[in-house]
C-alpha cells in the first residue's frame, strides 16, 4: 500500500492545508455525482480515481520517476503529448480547478486574474496538490497573456519551458508551430536523456489517436436522444483523462462506451425523454470545477457537449500516423493542433462553424457561452458567438463566473431561466 | 430538500483492500458505490476510497462480509452528506 501522508510530506506539501481540501472534496463528489441516478457501472473507474485523487496516480508517477522517467506537466491541449510520450516521458495535466488554490495565487498575482491561472500558480506555491510537486518540468504556452506572466513566476520556482504558439492559422504560421514543436522534442531529449525516433514518435502518436478515438466513442453517444450518460460524468471522464496514463485511459474510456452504446441499443437514458439538450461552451473546466455542470443538470436540462478544452478539442482531429521522418511527423503534428480553435487565434472562425456544427450533431436546444471571469479572449467572443447562434436559430446563454460557490445562486436563477424558456 | 437519509461507509486501508471488498459485494449482487472516504470520518488514514451503503442494503452487506470474512479498516454512518443543490464545491 502506498502510504499517502509519507508520500506527501516527501514532496514537500503542506499537509495542514492539504488537509483542508480534503476535507471539501468529498461533499462536493457527494453533491455532484452520487446524487445521480442510473449513472452508467463503468464510472466506478473515475469514481476511485476521484475519491483517491491525491494517491493512486501521484504514486504511479513517483514509481516512475523512480525508474529514471520525467514527469512534464502541461496546461493547454497545444503541447503535444507525443513528443514527451516518444521520448517515454510522462504528461499530467496541471490547470487548477479548485476555488482553495486561488489565495494562494493572488499572493503573487493581481486578483484580477482568471480562476484557472491563480489557482494553478496556488497550487505550486501553495504546495497543496502532489502533481505540481512531483513534476520534473512544466511546459507552458504563449496562449494568453496571463498565462505567460504566470510562467515567467513559475519558473522562478520550478524548471519551466514556454512554447511559443502563433496567434494566426496562415501556412506559415503551420510550419513556425512545427518548428516549436521540433525545438519542445530537443528539449524532451535533453531532460529524459532519451532519443526521439520516428519509430518512437510513430508509437507514441498512434497511443495518443487511440486515447481520442476512445474518447469520440464516448461523445459520439452523447448524440443519442437516449442519453446514457450525464454531462457530469462526461465531463468527470474528460478531466481526469488529463492526468492518466493514456494508454489505460483510451481502455477505460472504450469501456465505458461499450456499455454507453449498450444502453443506447436497450433504450436506457439518464433524463426523461423531452429533457433540454445543452452544449456548453468557452473556457475550459478543470478538475475539480463541476460548478456549471451541477446547476444546469440539476435544474432540469442535460449537458450533451462540451465545446472547450475539457471537451471536443482535445479529442477532435487525429495526427496522420503514416509519416516516416521527424520532420514530416512534426509538421503532422502541427497541422493536427493548429487545427483546434482556440480564442487566442484570430481570426477564430473555425470555433464558431465547430459550435454550429456541433448543434446539430448533438441535437442541441440551448448553448450556454460561459467563460471565467477576466479571460478577455473568450469574453470577447461571446458577441461573435451568440450572434452567429441567433442567425441559426439557436438560443444562448453567456456567462461568466469563477471557481467561488457565491455566484451559485445568481447562476441558478440565470440559467433555470434560460432552461423555462427553452422549455415554454 | 437538505439530505437526511442515514448512509454506511465503509473505510479501507488502502484501495487494494477496498477494491476486493467491492467485487465481493457486486458478485453477491449487493448495491455498493465507490466514493471518496468524507474527512470527518477517515482518521488517520490516508486511503480515499470508501464504498458506500445505502440503508436498506446494509445488513445483507455485513452479512455478506462475516461470512467471506471480507476486509476492512472500519463502518460508519453519517447523515446528510448529499445535496444535489448545496452547491459547495471544491
Amino acid at each position: 500500500m502506498a502510504n499517502y501522508v509519507e508520500m506527501w510530506k516527501d514532496l514537500g506539501m503542506d499537509l495542514e492545508n492539504h488537509d483542508m481540501l480534503c476535507q471539501v472534496l468529498p461533499t462536493a463528489v457527494g453533491d455532484v455525482f452520487l446524487t445521480q441516478e442510473n449513472r452508467p457501472k463503468a464510472m466506478d473507474f473515475w469514481d476511485l480515481v476521484i475519491s483517491e485523487v491525491h494517491g493512486i496516480r501521484p504514486a504511479e508517477l513517483i514509481e516512475a520517476q523512480k525508474e529514471g522517467r520525467k514527469v512534464f506537466g502541461t496546461f493547454c491541449v497545444y503541447v503535444p503529448d507525443e513528443v514527451v510520450i516518444a521520448a517515454n516521458g510522462i504528461v499530467t495535466g496541471l490547470c487548477g480547478g479548485s476555488q482553495f488554490w486561488i489565495p494562494d495565487g493572488e499572493t503573487v498575482l493581481p486578483k484580477a486574474t482568471c480562476p484557472l491561472i491563480k489557482a494553478s500558480v496556488g497550487a505550486r506555491l501553495g504546495r497543496t496538490c502532489p502533481f505540481f510537486r512531483i513534476a520534473d518540468m512544466y511546459v507552458g504556452e504563449t496562449t494568453c497573456d496571463g498565462k505567460k506572466k504566470a510562467y515567467e513566476i513559475l519558473g522562478e520556482d520550478v524548471p519551466m519551458y514556454v512554447m511559443d504558439l502563433p496567434q494566426m492559422k496562415r501556412p506559415k504560421d503551420i510550419v513556425k508551430w512545427k518548428e516549436e514543436i521540433a525545438d519542445f522534442a530537443k528539449k524532451v531529449e535533453e531532460v529524459t536523456g532519451n532519443e526521439i525516433t520516428p519509430e518512437k514518435l510513430n508509437e507514441a502518436i498512434h497511443i495518443i489517436n487511440e486515447r481520442r478515438k476512445a474518447m469520440a466513442r464516448v461523445y459520439e453517444c452523447r448524440k443519442s436522444l437516449c442519453l446514457p450518460i450525464s454531462g457530469r460524468d462526461a465531463l468527470l471522464m474528460t478531466q481526469i483523462s488529463f492526468f492518466d496514463d493514456p494508454v489505460r485511459c483510451a481502455q477505460m474510456c472504450n469501456r465505458l462506451a461499450d456499455e454507453l452504446e449498450q444502453r443506447i441499443r436497450d433504450g436506457v437514458s439518464v433524463v426523461p425523454a423531452d429533457t433540454k439538450r445543452i452544449l456548453v461552451t468557452g473556457t475550459p473546466l478543470a478538475v475539480p470545477n463541476w460548478k456549471l455542470h451541477n446547476i444546469i443538470e440539476t435544474s432540469g436540462a442535460a449537458v450533451v457537449c462540451e465545446e472547450m478544452c475539457t471537451g471536443t478539442r482535445y479529442f477532435t482531429n487525429l495526427v496522420d500516423e503514416t509519416k516516416t521522418t521527424l520532420d514530416e511527423q512534426f509538421m503532422a503534428l502541427s497541422e493536427r493542433y493548429m487545427k483546434t480553435n482556440c480564442a487566442c487565434f484570430t481570426p477564430n472562425t473555425g470555433r464558431i462553424e465547430d459550435i454550429l456544427e456541433l448543434v446539430k450533431e448533438y441535437k442541441v436546444d440551448g448553448v450556454i457561452d460561459c467563460s471565467l471571469k477576466f479571460c478577455c479572449l473568450y469574453d470577447t467572443e461571446k458577441r461573435s458567438v451568440s450572434t452567429a447562434l441567433k442567425e441559426a436559430g439557436v438560443p444562448v446563454l453567456s456567462l461568466e463566473t469563477d471557481y467561488a460557490d457565491t455566484d451559485a445562486e445568481q447562476l441558478r436563477t440565470r440559467i433555470g431561466a434560460f432552461i423555462e424558456m427553452l422549455n415554454a | 430538500m437538505p439530505d437526511t437519509d442515514i448512509r454506511w461507509y465503509i473505510l479501507f486501508q488502502n484501495y487494494e483492500q477496498g477494491l476486493a471488498l467491492r467485487d465481493l459485494l457486486c458478485q453477491h449482487d449487493l448495491k455498493n458505490r465507490i466514493a471518496p472516504a468524507p474527512r470527518a470520518i477517515q482518521g488517520e488514514l490516508s486511503c480515499g476510497m470508501s464504498l458506500l451503503i445505502e440503508d436498506e442494503d446494509m445488513e445483507a452487506v455485513l452479512q455478506c462480509i462475516t461470512q467471506n470474512r471480507g476486509e476492512y479498516h472500519s463502518i460508519r454512518p453519517l447523515a446528510g452528506q448529499m445535496h444535489a443543490h448545496r452547491d459547495r464545491y471544491c
